[in-house]
């Protein structure tokens, strides 16, 4: 058998319910990789070893008895409230018991450690942080994505098997596709959200599994949602694809490996491919970060903003000031704007079963500069990214990123997405695409993982 | 000669009216921020949603009930 930590979040789970794994062991081997490994990476920000002791202790035996994970350090955990990898909040917080800690105690995991953040949830590349950025595993110059940036990078380290991220515009799909992962961004209200400091506020955030493959999100996701998302196998599965921005603003080599990665999910299911018109998603982009915005001004006030911690990154400092500037009438657009999205998604989805296109337009930018070279031109990854990940976080339907590619050694995500309710159909999707594809990019170590082999285009 | 630009006075002003003091380096990043949304949100104003009623607390888990 293979070392514990390399195995998946499903085999380790299974080996630990069979006896072949000590669970102990595993959380020591676990720590120990984080000790030796997170330095070059930074996608743990802390680790608790009593408290994942205690909690591996207490672990009933559930789906994830014994098996270590990160969570997002955007969720409070009973022992220490988040920080939104942010030296201030705007929000008030305290530990306590999130819906997601509860849903991973429940299943018997164990809490390892936190992971690492974009500051404030509020950009797609993982580079600005109150603990510094965390570092691409497939490469440290390069973002890890963001903003759940930590998760995904411990993930692609095989620092642990799987992590808990949240998506309120692309947060789990960036970092999915930058580092080479399957992330899943849940119907709206299905997956755990309770303890969240926008729990019942924001419209757009879900809570959700970052892991190496579709197999190991349906486990961890089925923790999350509180109920088994069940296995099938797409037949005739329609696609739809959409000629715009988003599928033909990208770099040539994530495009090709987009149109290979679909006609492969065509054969494999036996299914169609059409084009598919959304008149509204160009406006969609603008209005999902309008709602995200106006749901986050709660906590602000006059006082506050004058008084902003000076750790928090100029960005962050002024960004925060920005929204109070944006028109309460653009907002109302905005909500118009949604509900015109939903109605023709609705009437996209009787014709077709998914949606793709790629996740992001281009592989991992620069930590330092994270732009972006589209056929359009330079563009901050920020805007690029936001033009194919918020339709989802706008309208509440489930999408998910899954590795298909590889360009300048870094991985290419493609972006599925289906029908409210449809998370199952997605993770269906995404293991007929693994099995089209030979397990290729699902395999694939970065450098940063024990026993890395080079990503091959 | 170059055009004035409007943000030059919508910033200062607009955060000026809420009491919201920012530095140099502040005003970079809102400004940088500005010259990105500004122009879509001008595009969104624009758009004639005279006939969209908005959802009232929209079920987001769920297909919008009438199409």
């Amino acid at each position: 058998m293979s070392e514990p930590l390399d195995l998946s979040l499903r085999e380790q789970a299974a080996a630990i319910a069979g006896g072949e794994v000590d669970a102990g062991e595993l959380l020591q081997a676990c720590l120990a990789g984080i000790e030796e490994r997170n330095p070059a990476l930074n996608a743990v920000v802390e680790t608790f070893p009593e408290r994942s002791r205690e909690m591996l202790a207490a672990a009933p035996r559930g789906p994830l008895h014994g098996v270590p994970v990160v969570i997002k350090d955007e969720w409070p955990l009973p022992w220490r409230a988040q920080r939104f990898g942010a030296a201030e909040m705007l929000a008030q917080t305290a530990p306590g018991e999130s819906g997601p800690y509860r849903a991973l105690r429940d299943a018997g995991a164990v809490v390892v450690g936190v992971g690492n953040m974009h500051e404030l949830g509020a950009s797609s590349t993982g580079n600005i942080s109150v603990y510094g950025p965390a570092r691409n595993p497939w490469n440290a110059e390069r973002c890890p994505g963001g903003s759940s940036s930590g998760p995904a990078a411990a993930v692609a380290a095989r620092l642990v098997a799987g992590a808990v991220g949240a998506d309120g515009v692309g947060s789990i799909r960036y970092p999915a596709a930058y580092c080479g992962l399957t992330g899943l961004k849940p119907t709206f209200g299905r997956a755990a959200m309770a303890g969240h400091h926008m729990a019942g506020i924001s419209t757009t955030i879900v809570s959700g599994a970052l892991c190496a493959d579709a197999a190991d999100c349906r486990l961890l996701d089925s923790v999350l949602f509180g109920e088994e998302l069940r296995a099938g196998t797409p037949e005739g599965l329609r696609i739809g694809i959409v000629r715009s921005e988003v599928s033909e603003d990208v770099a040539p080599a994530v495009g090709g490996a987009c149109e290979g990665a679909i006609e492969e999910l065509r054969r494999e299911s036996g299914g169609t491919v059409r084009e598919i018109e959304l008149p509204e998603l160009a406006a969609a982009t603008l209005a999902t970060v309008l709602i995200a915005n106006s749901e986050s001004l709660g906590g602000v006030s006059v006082e506050r903003l004058n008084h902003l911690d000076p750790e928090l990154s100029p960005i962050g400092r002024g960004l925060l000031k920005y929204r109070v500037l944006l028109p309460a009438i653009a907002t109302i657009k905005a909500e118009q704007v949604r509900t015109l999205a939903r109605r023709t998604l609705a009437r996209v989805f009787e014709e077709v079963d998914v949606i793709a296109w790629p996740t992001v337009p281009a592989v991992a930018p620069p930590l330092e500069a994270p732009l972006v070279e589209l056929p359009s031109g330079a563009l901050t990854a920020d805007e690029a990214n936001v033009r194919g990940g918020a339709l989802a976080n706008l309208t509440g339907i489930p999408a998910i990123s899954v590795p298909v590619g590889s360009s300048e050694g870094l991985p290419i995500g493609l972006q599925l997405q289906a029908a409210w309710g449809q998370d199952e159909l997605l993770l269906d999707a995404a293991e007929a695409l693994e099995r089209a594809n030979g397990r290729r990019w699902v395999e694939a170590l970065p450098p940063a993982a024990r026993g890395a082999e080079t990503l091959e285009a | 000669m170059d055009a004035p630009n409007a943000s030059d006075d919508f910033i200062p002003a607009g955060l000026a009216a809420y009491g919201i003091e920012a530095d140099e380096i502040e005003l970079a990043v809102i400004g940088a921020a500005h010259q990105t949304f500004w122009p879509p949100i001008l595009e969104l104003l624009q758009l004639d949603t005279s006939q969209v009623p908005v959802e009232r607390n929209p079920d987001l888990s769920q297909a919008p009930p009438s199409r």
